[in-house]
């Protein structure tokens, strides 16, 4: 059963259709990419699907029941957590304090309790601040805990929002281009590290423009020209789609390829 | 064949220099500029200024250190320890009351980018809040307070926390009503809706509590002195005010750095988007920082209703903007450096009144702001931002 | 009206009998009380009136004052002074909402609402010396007659006694200004004196609300205690919306100051002030400061503060019927502000001299209005008449020629005289009472 839906999704700004009536689904523990020229309208789709934008028309079902018109903490903490694709971590807090705003979404303590620091806020807090070294932990940044977000390696802040994103106990984790900016070893250790979620039972939704990165760990791809979805399937269908090389290359490219 | 193409031809033909080039030919050639000649007086002057204006700069914080400890000093040589002692008494009760008011300030402008004009009047407003609830019930909270030790500590267990609840509940109505709709219109119009909610609150307050400047009876309630230095009387109405001051500023601080609900703020000053997109609640958290803001005013105008025994539609107009300069002062948005701002306009304002006249004390804290915006515009903690809210 | 215009003839006729008896026996016709028979066959409507603050942050200040003019335009209606003429009295507030009391600029409108009415021939006001500098030039060019009750400012009639008032700029037209009160020369004569003599102190500190009041009385202050052999050991000058004055206080204390001075109002802090002194230095002041709101904002601390104002008529002879006449009148005591009276003196020297010139004029109002007010102004320069605080006559500037303050200490929760002194032309103070 799909995890995510998207049904007839259309943003427009003005007279800019930037997404134009795309479909598709994300089925549970699937690795799906979103690829697509640039200016193709995916990272407007990721800011319709986690509640940035609102849709104009179209609806976004999430486990079977639509979150079209939700604010986008409530998204958040439905399950649907995302990076960005230049870095937005909190430059001026901890690495830890950075991973433990991400656990803000499940914590069941209210603002009074905060306040008054009830027994709840209490136990709440040593939880996350728990989870948030672990999570630290496994992703090696435990030594960096104590250290300004903005002070670490830029590898490093990739894998860093990852881990506040994962802290926000997400069943989708939605990437925007994980990989821009990392070199080859890094990109190995991203590649790894998605598969390892996956195998932990966390469906991921990821725009890419690597194509290594993309061919080798998705089950499927979607690709989006100009607002339109204008195929969907496996990498290697995908990779063999005039269409697609067409839409990158521009026209003429399928038959020239062809001919080499 | 159209005109346009015949002139475009008789361009082409004309030679190089003429309008059809792009590039102008006589930008080609080598230049000198005019350094190898020499600068008149003017330029020089320019030059020198221009280097002063570095040095104070970059030297600020040394430059105004410098200064205080200057004045401290000075009024020391004049009147004798004593005389500075009961100065710097004075600066710090008053400091301490500019700092819970510019906290609000920094707290708002941090979150959501806007000078929050109405706050001052939300200030006289929770002191009008302190006047009616200890005036209820035939004041029956003040007669608590003057009966004995114990009937106090309970007056002001009652006081504080229903007049900043009540404070803190105005300012969340205030955002609400007048700001979120504006969260994310231009700059100027929250600023001037802003300004509009200060004149409202004032007119209320002129209509509702009179013109005149009420007596509040809460001068009653702490009296006596703790201690002695120096010749210099120190009453516990003045240890209460800088000590509560201080306790309400340090808790903030904690709450700000250690409480989810503090990270939570923190995240949803540097990146709004990105906090939404990890679960918070941004209206909520900004809703807590208004509430938060306006309590810490509310703690701040009883206070200065224990000090001063009085309260009066227009007192925050003032105070207000004097407490926004502590502000800049600190670094607009920067918790700790409001906190240490109010206290150091308290300084300006009580040594600058003492050395220069007291009907400078205003005119200094006012030349303040203008040379920090001149010369600092991001205040002495500007740049450090690690308890941004 | 209809009884009156059949009663017209009548009383005419027996005027000119009366006049005729008269004008066989004697030739004093302008005799106080005898003018009855000229004024009998007055025809004619006048209107007097007041301009004072009567709200806001001075609704202390007014009100007592407008009621006794009031009291007076009544009695003299009653009482037929003015014979076949009669009276309309008109009230003006000269404070504003955003003065929250006293403003020259409402001050000025007024007068020159009244000074363009010709049925106005004179006004008892204003309370306040800031407002008279706005008016004066107005009544001048008009030459409306103004009676104050209370402005004490020298500057308004004495050229070159107030750094901020140009007095002969003040009269671009004719000299109508008069004043029942004394000067703040006199006030801080009497100040020094009681600082000097009477508290035997050497070292003041001055502060001051920086209004043209405030800032004349204490410099008068300043330079008559220094003349007394005191030494002004620091000054302030801080605007009225000043709510903390340690820093003054500290810097008055550190300097061995044995009293603070305070030039200014209530409304400016007077009381603040004194809430915020310790209570072993006493205050001084001038009679801005003595009002309820000094009392209410000085709270515990409000003994220990002596100031001058009015000289206190509520104990005179001559004031005893004032006083039972406006209790019976408003049930109120009148005795809240010592100025009461003096509104009451004011408006009965303004009817006076409207009697006087009608007297003189045959029994007829000059035609010209113009003419009419400067006979009124005319005649309150001769006036010598025996009010409730005493003789009420006025020298050549207008000024009273009986400049006395009454000395006032806080008795319990209320201000109480505690002497009367005067003080002559040399500047020498006497005990009066």
């Amino acid at each position: 059963m799909a995890l995510m839906e998207i049904n007839n999704m259309v943003k427009r700004f003005g007279g800019l259709m930037a997404v134009n009536d795309v479909s598709f689904a994300v089925d549970s523990r699937e690795i799906v990419s979103m690829i697509g020229p640039n200016g193709a309208g995916k990272t407007t789709a990721f800011n319709c699907i986690t509640g940035l934008y609102p849709i104009t028309t179209g609806d976004v079902l999430f486990d079977g029941r639509s979150i079209t018109g939700q604010p986008p903490h409530r998204i958040t903490r439905l399950g649907i957590a995302r990076t960005f694709q230049n870095i937005r971590l909190f430059s001026f807090m901890t690495a830890l304090d950075n991973v433990m705003v991400g656990a803000h979404s499940w914590m069941s303590a209210h603002v009074w309790d905060s306040v008054i620091k009830s027994p709840r806020a209490r136990a709440d807090e040593r939880r996350v601040t728990d989870r948030a070294h672990d999570l630290l932990d496994q992703l090696g940044l435990s030594r960096y805990a104590g250290a300004y977000a903005r002070e670490l390696p830029y590898g490093l802040q990739r894998r860093l929002e990852i881990a506040r994103a994962l802290a926000t106990q997400p069943r989708i984790l939605l990437l925007d281009e994980p990989a821009a900016g990392l070199n080859p070893q890094e990109k190995k250790e991203l590649m790894a590290l998605i598969s390892r979620l996956r195998e932990e039972g966390l469906t991921i939704f990821l725009i890419e423009h690597d194509m290594r990165v993309v061919m080798e760990i998705s089950d499927r791809i979607v690709v989006l020209d100009h607002g339109v979805k204008i195929t969907e399937g496996r990498p290697l269908e995908v990779r063999n789609n005039p269409q697609v090389i067409e839409a990158y290359l521009g026209h003429g490219a399928a038959e020239r390829m062809a001919d080499a | 064949m159209s005109d346009e193409t015949t002139a475009s031809a008789a361009r082409a033909t004309a030679g190089a220099i003429g309008h059809g080039t792009l590039v102008d030919p006589r930008g080609l050639s080598a230049r000198t500029d005019r350094a190898g000649t020499t600068r008149p007086a003017v330029v020089r002057t320019l030059a020198f200024l221009r280097k002063l204006y570095g040095l104070v700069q970059r030297y600020f914080p040394q430059f105004l250190i410098a200064g205080i400890a200057f004045a401290i000093l000075k009024v020391y040589a004049n009147g004798g320890l004593t005389l500075m002692g009961a100065q710097i008494k004075n600066a710090l009760v008053l400091g301490a009351i500019y700092a819970l008011v510019a906290i609000g300030y920094t707290m708002v402008y941090g979150i959501i980018e806007l000078i929050n004009f109405a706050h001052g009047d939300v200030f006289t407003l929770s002191g009008f809040y302190a006047f009616v609830i200890a005036g209820l019930s035939g004041g029956a909270i003040g007669s608590l307070a003057t009966h004995s030790g114990i009937g106090l500590l309970l007056a002001l267990l009652i006081i504080f926390p229903t007049t900043m609840v009540a404070a803190g509940f105005t300012g969340v109505v205030i955002e609400r009503v007048a700001y979120r709709r504006l969260r994310d219109a231009p700059r100027l119009a929250p600023l001037i809706t802003a300004i509009g909610v200060s004149f409202l609150l004032e007119g209320l307050m002129l209509v509702i509590f009179g013109a005149d400047n009420r007596p509040t009876k809460l001068s009653s309630w702490i009296t006596g002195r703790a201690v002695r230095v120096a010749g210099v009387d120190v009453n516990w109405k003045d240890i209460f005010v800088v000590a509560t001051a201080l306790g309400l500023m340090f808790s903030l601080g904690a709450f700000v750095r250690i409480t989810t609900l503090g990270k939570a703020m923190r995240a949803t000053a540097q990146d709004r988007s990105a906090s939404l997109l990890s679960g918070i609640n941004v209206n909520r958290t900004i809703s807590a920082t208004f509430f938060i803001g306006s309590a810490l005013a509310a703690a701040g105008a009883i206070v200065y209703s224990i000090n001063y025994d009085l309260i009066q539609w227009n007192l925050g107009y003032q105070l207000g903007i004097i407490a926004f300069t502590a502000a800049v002062l600190g670094g607009i948005g920067n918790i700790v450096g409001a906190g240490v701002g109010g206290f150091i306009i308290g300084v300006i304002s009580v040594f600058g009144g003492q050395l220069a006249g007291g009907e400078w004390s205003n005119s200094l804290v006012f030349a303040i702001l203008v040379i920090i915006l001149t010369f600092r515009p991001v205040g002495l903690f500007g740049v450090d931002v690690t308890t941004r809210a | 009206m209809i009884l009156t215009k059949r009663l017209l003839p009548v009383v005419g006729v027996m005027g000119i009998a009366a006049l005729s008896a008269c004008g066989t026996s004697s030739t004093s016709s302008s005799s106080s009380g005898g003018g009855g028979g000229n004024l009998a066959s007055c025809q004619g409507t006048f209107t007097v009136a007041t301009d004072l603050p009567l709200t806001g942050g001075d609704a202390t200040d007014g009100p007592p004052v407008e009621k006794a003019a009031h009291l007076a335009v009544t009695q003299a209606l009653a009482n037929k002074t003015l014979g076949g003429c009669t009276l309309k009295y008109v009230s003006k507030d000269d404070a504003t909402v955003l003065k929250n009391g006293h403003d020259p600029a409402q001050g000025a409108a007024n007068i020159t609402a009244l000074s363009g009415d010709s049925s106005v021939v004179g006004v008892v006001g204003p309370f306040n010396s800031s407002v008279a500098v706005a008016e004066i030039p107005i009544a001048s060019q008009n030459h409306l007659p103004l009676i104050s009750p209370a402005n004490t400012n020298p500057g308004l009639t004495q050229a070159g006694t107030s750094a901020s008032i140009d007095t002969n700029s003040l009269y671009p037209g004719v000299h109508s200004y008069f004043r029942t009160i004394g000067t703040d020369i006199t006030q801080g004569e009497i100040l020094a004196y009681v600082a000097t003599k009477e508290l035997n102190f050497t070292k003041a500190y001055a502060i001051d609300d920086q209004e043209t009041y405030g800032k004349g009385l204490s410099t008068f202050f300043q330079k008559s205690f220094t003349a007394d052999g005191g030494t002004i050991v620091g000054t302030a000058s801080l605007p009225g919306t000043t709510k903390q004055f340690q820093t003054q206080v500290a810097d008055a204390q550190s300097k061995g100051a044995q009293v603070i001075f305070f030039g200014g109002t209530s409304g400016n802090g007077c009381g603040i002030l004194r809430s915020q002194m310790p209570a072993s230095i006493p205050e001084l002041g001038g009679d801005g400061c003595q009002d309820n709101k000094f009392i209410t904002d000085a709270a515990s601390n409000a003994a220990g503060a002596q100031v001058t104002s009015a000289p206190d008529a509520s104990k005179l002879p001559t004031a005893t019927k004032f006083y039972s006449d406006f209790k019976s009148t408003y049930n109120e005591d009148g005795t809240e502000s010592p100025y009461t009276p003096y509104g009451f003196d004011g408006m009965n020297a303004l009817i006076q001299a409207i009697k006087a010139v009608l007297t003189a004029n045959n029994g007829q109002p000059p035609t010209d209005p113009m003419t009419f007010r400067d006979s009124v102004a005319q005649q309150l320069h001769k006036l010598n008449y025996p009010g409730a605080t005493g003789t009420v006559a006025f020298d050549k500037n207008g000024d009273t020629t009986q400049p006395g303050f009454s000395l006032y200490t806080i008795n319990g929760t209320a201000w109480a005289p505690k002497q009367l002194l005067t003080a002559d032309a040399s500047g020498k103070v006497t005990v009066a009472s």
